[in-house]
């Protein structure tokens, strides 16, 4: 800037000697040239003007003094200014040093301006005008000179104090307002300010708001509050925003923030700038215009991350948390927050729910909650697909899920599940082609958004049925049937409750849901309940059958083999004459139904005892392997486990565990290790103490029957000899092929057995890694032997 | 000596058994199914779909057996034996 100027130095000007007496006028007109003070006022004498005219000094003198105004710029009023920005103290040191340091950037830049004046007085007189700077007025080009070299100085530490300034004054201002707005409140014990932190009778908020007030004016006049200062206000109106938002909407996820914290941002931050900004002028409005869109666009921002931080505590809330999701829903349309949203709640849904501390019920329930939440927030449902992705992933993985699923589905009392279940929709499944859009509705059609899985119809995406989202989970039908039916023969097997109407109710629900064939099994297995209720009856009703005259009445349960989950292999020697009596009621059913009869499982069923001891009366209901312990301590008092265990051909290890039971009762007591003696008086009993706590847990939910799991590996090891065949002829062959070739062979006959092509490579796999199959190049084949 | 008596009274014993036919097969020889199960034709086994014996001893769903007969114009064969089948008194 100082290009064409910079050969004149003043004070030792080389101008020649007529000019003399010319240059000393010239000096006394602009006597900055000569002065090593701040600039005075100029003289009113206009006279050398002309003569300078005349001489065709005019941007020769123009030059000079515009190079000498630079000089003193940079060299004096610069440094000193800046120089008022080092050695702060406190928050209120710095609110005043900014203040001095504005008084004496503004008082000393008046002192330029009848320079200026009379600068372009001379321009005036000699008709002659330029472009400086980029300005065509003097008072621009001394503008730029200002802030240039203010700029061109900058310290590093600049920062501190004007925020400082604008920290306290803020400070100062919300809190005024806030007093404005609730006086009323306002406990009288408070003797601090909360504005300036001042006593309260020495409050100085009145003065502070003034300084604020006009130093922002001057800062203004001076063109320099957005350079110095916009920075420094922008980032605390940031941290006063993102403070609030953190304040109001903490943990609570009930309320919807959106209106209040805009009004909140419309009265007191925008207050506040309007006052930073002082004044109506329409630029000033124009300002704040502009900063309005900026912090409000911020505002939402801060907002919506916010929320998501929060987001996975707001959907195990979900439905209490309805208004944090619908508040979400806006911020995101008005943001660009989408995919930060997406790997926030993926992250979250990893660290606090996939990991095996939390139980299944617990992953399910909060995978419920997210279908709900996420469906509100994006009715497209490409959300919902993306992020539940790892929960999907992760569900297939554990054990119970499917089990977890169908028994919340069926379960008493209100249950989420329970309800979707009523409400009755016919499942939605991922398999088939994907079916046209609806073209009726064209017109109202929406992309999808673009994070969508092109492979999926949107419409399959915006199915609201969560039992189907849950069934897709395992993309399978018959497993989830097959659970239901493990755990509807669970039910029917622990509690030989002969009435059957509750889950009769339940099965019509799942048929409208899995469809009438899949349940097919279920029906039987309720018709086979309600069927032996009539045969007992019918059996005991005939006084030809005899069992009317036999020492206690027998019943029976009697299922069709074929239409119930497999059993587990459990043996149980009974007493003889219980055994006595499940013959005879065998002959009766074999009179009744002809070329049928009956193989009991004796382990299974339900037995009422009454037990009479010296000083006590019990009755209670036990399975037959407890009754059976029992009976025998009617022989003896004393058993080892060993001696059990051989005589009632039961593993050791399950006789403790029923024993668990009796004891727990007080009825048997362990002597020494595995050896048990019956108490037969509660006086025996007192000295030994009772752990009524000691029914394993696992006594009132174990299973009769075989799991899931290993059903499945039974049935597919049926594939396996049809592959092994089909590879020792064929040689080579690659996976869907084998698939093929399977749905020809092994899904016929009475042991059809159902296979994804999924479900085949897995297990193919398993046994490429058990070495029992080879895979390369896209074929399987046998290793050599 | 155990001087108790333990099994004062037995209220009621609730056993639970699978039924069967008494068959010399597990599998009917027409539809392949289990005779424990029901025929193609049928939902609901042991009285909905019995079985019947022939004299050659041979045992079917009566579903079954009956549509072979009828499908049969000239002489009604056993399908396993091919002796003529007679139902069994
Ligand atoms: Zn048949
Ligand atoms: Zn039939
Ligand atoms: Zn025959």
């Amino acid at each position: 800037m100082e290009a064409t100027l910079n050969v004149l130095s003043t004070g030792d000007l080389g101008i020649s000697t007529s000019t003399d007496g010319v240059w000393d006028k010239v000096c006394l007109a602009y006597p900055l040239l000569t002065s090593n003070e701040l600039p005075e006022e100029c003289p009113d004498d206009d006279n050398v003007l002309k003569e300078i005219n005349e001489l065709k000094l005019n941007t020769f003198v123009e030059d000079i003094v515009i190079c000498r105004i630079e000089q003193i710029m940079r060299q004096k009023i610069t440094p000193e200014f800046w120089g008022r920005f080092s050695g702060r103290k406190t928050e209120i040191d710095g609110f005043e040093r900014f203040k001095g340091a504005v008084d004496y950037l503004y008082s000393s830049l008046a002192s330029f301006l009848s320079t200026v004046e009379k600068l372009e007085k001379l321009r005036f007189i000699s008709r002659f005008n330029r472009v400086i700077y980029g300005e065509d007025t003097l008072l621009g080009a001394f503008k730029v000179i200002m802030t240039s070299t203010l700029l061109s100085q900058l310290p590093l530490t600049h920062q501190v104090i004007t925020e400082d300034f604008y920290k306290v004054s803020f400070k100062v201002f919300c809190n005024t307002d806030k007093s404005e707005a609730d006086q009323d409140e306002s406990t009288e014990d408070v003797v601090q300010c909360g504005g300036c932190s001042h006593e309260i009778e020495h409050c100085r908020c009145q003065t502070i708001l003034s300084v604020f007030h006009e130093t922002n004016r001057k800062l203004i006049e001076l063109d320099l509050l957005e350079r110095l200062a916009g920075e420094v206000i922008t980032s605390l109106i940031h941290i006063r925003i993102e403070n609030h938002v953190q304040e109001s909407c903490k943990g609570s996820f009930d309320t919807s923030y959106i209106s209040s914290l805009e009004s909140w941002l419309s009265t007191v931050v925008l207050g506040w700038l309007t006052h930073v900004y002082s004044g109506n002028a329409a630029s000033t409005q124009s300002s704040i215009k502009k900063f309005h869109q900026k912090i409000s666009h911020f505002l939402y921002e801060t907002y919506t991350r916010t929320r998501i931080e929060q987001l996975f505590n707001i959907i195990i809330e979900y439905p209490d948390s309805q208004p944090a999701v619908e508040d979400l829903r806006i911020c995101l349309q008005k943001t660009d927050l989408r995919l930060y949203l997406t790997q926030k709640l993926q992250r979250a849904l990893e660290t606090r729910l996939l990991h095996p501390g939390v139980n299944t019920p617990d992953v399910l329930t909060a995978y419920v909650a997210a279908i709900r939440a996420l469906r509100q927030l994006d009715p497209t449902g490409v959300l919902l697909e993306t992020v539940t992705q790892p929960v999907r992933q992760y569900l297939r993985w554990r054990d119970d899920t499917v089990r977890c699923v169908v028994s919340s589905l069926t379960e008493e009392g209100p249950s989420e599940l329970a309800d979707e279940l009523v409400r009755g929709e016919a499942l939605q499944l991922d398999e088939g082609t994907p079916l046209d859009e609806d073209m009726a509705n064209w017109e109202t059609w929406n992309p999808d958004p673009v994070d969508a899985d092109p492979s999926k119809t949107s419409k399959s995406r915006r199915t609201s049925d969560i039992i189907s989202m849950l069934v897709n989970v395992y993309g399978s039908k018959e497993l989830f049937v097959n659970e239901y039916r493990t755990l509807l023969a669970d039910r029917l097997l622990s509690q030989f409750s002969y009435n059957t109407e509750k889950e009769i109710r339940y099965l019509e629900l799942l048929k409208l849901r899995f469809g009438e064939s899949q349940l097919h099994y279920c029906e039987v297995m309720l018709k086979d309940v309600y069927d032996s209720k009539r045969i007992n009856a019918h059996l005991h009703s005939d006084p030809n059958f005899n069992l009317d005259r036999q020492q206690f009445p027998s019943m029976a349960m009697i299922l069709s083999a074929q239409f119930w989950p497999p059993f587990k292999e459990e043996t149980l020697e009974l007493p003889s004459f219980v055994k006595e009596h499940l013959q005879i009621y065998t002959k009766a059913f074999e009179t009744l139904k002809g070329n049928r009869t009956l193989s009991w499982k004796p382990h299974l069923g339900s037995v009422n005892i009454d037990i009479e001891l010296k000083d006590r009366k019990i009755n209670l209901t036990v399975s037959p392997t407890h009754a059976t312990i029992i009976w025998h301590f009617q022989t003896k008092n004393q058993w080892t486990v060993e001696e059990l265990s051989q005589l009632m051909h039961v593993p050791a290890t399950v006789l403790r565990r029923k024993i668990a039971f009796w004891q727990s009762q007080g009825m048997l007591r362990e002597v020494s290790t595995d050896s048990f003696l019956l108490v037969e008086e509660s006086a025996t009993r007192s000295r030994c103490p009772v752990a009524p706590d000691m029914v394993c847990e696992d006594e009132e939910t174990e299973s009769a029957m075989a799991s899931a799991h290993d059903q499945r590996e039974e049935e597919l090891q049926v594939f396996w000899s049809y592959i092994v065949g089909m590879l020792t002829n064929l040689d080579l062959m690659p996976l869907d092929r084998i698939h093929q070739m399977l749905k020809m062979f092994a899904s016929q006959g009475p042991t059809a057995v159902e296979c994804s092509l999924q479900e085949l490579r897995h297990f193919l796999d398993r046994k490429v890694r058990e070495h029992k199959l080879l895979f390369s190049g896209g074929f399987y084949r046998l290793p050599k032997s | 000596m155990c001087t108790t008596s333990i099994f004062k009274y037995l209220p009621g014993w609730t056993g639970v058994a699978t039924w069967r036919w008494v068959a010399n097969d597990d599998n009917c020889g027409i539809c392949r199914m289990a005779f424990d199960g029901c025929c193609p034709d049928c939902k609901l086994p042991g009285d909905d779909c019995p079985l019947v014996w022939g004299q050659c001893s041979h045992c079917f769903h009566i579903h079954c057996i009956m549509k072979w007969l009828n499908s049969q114009q000239v002489q009604h064969l056993c399908p396993m034996c091919r002796q003529e089948w007679k139902f069994k008194e």
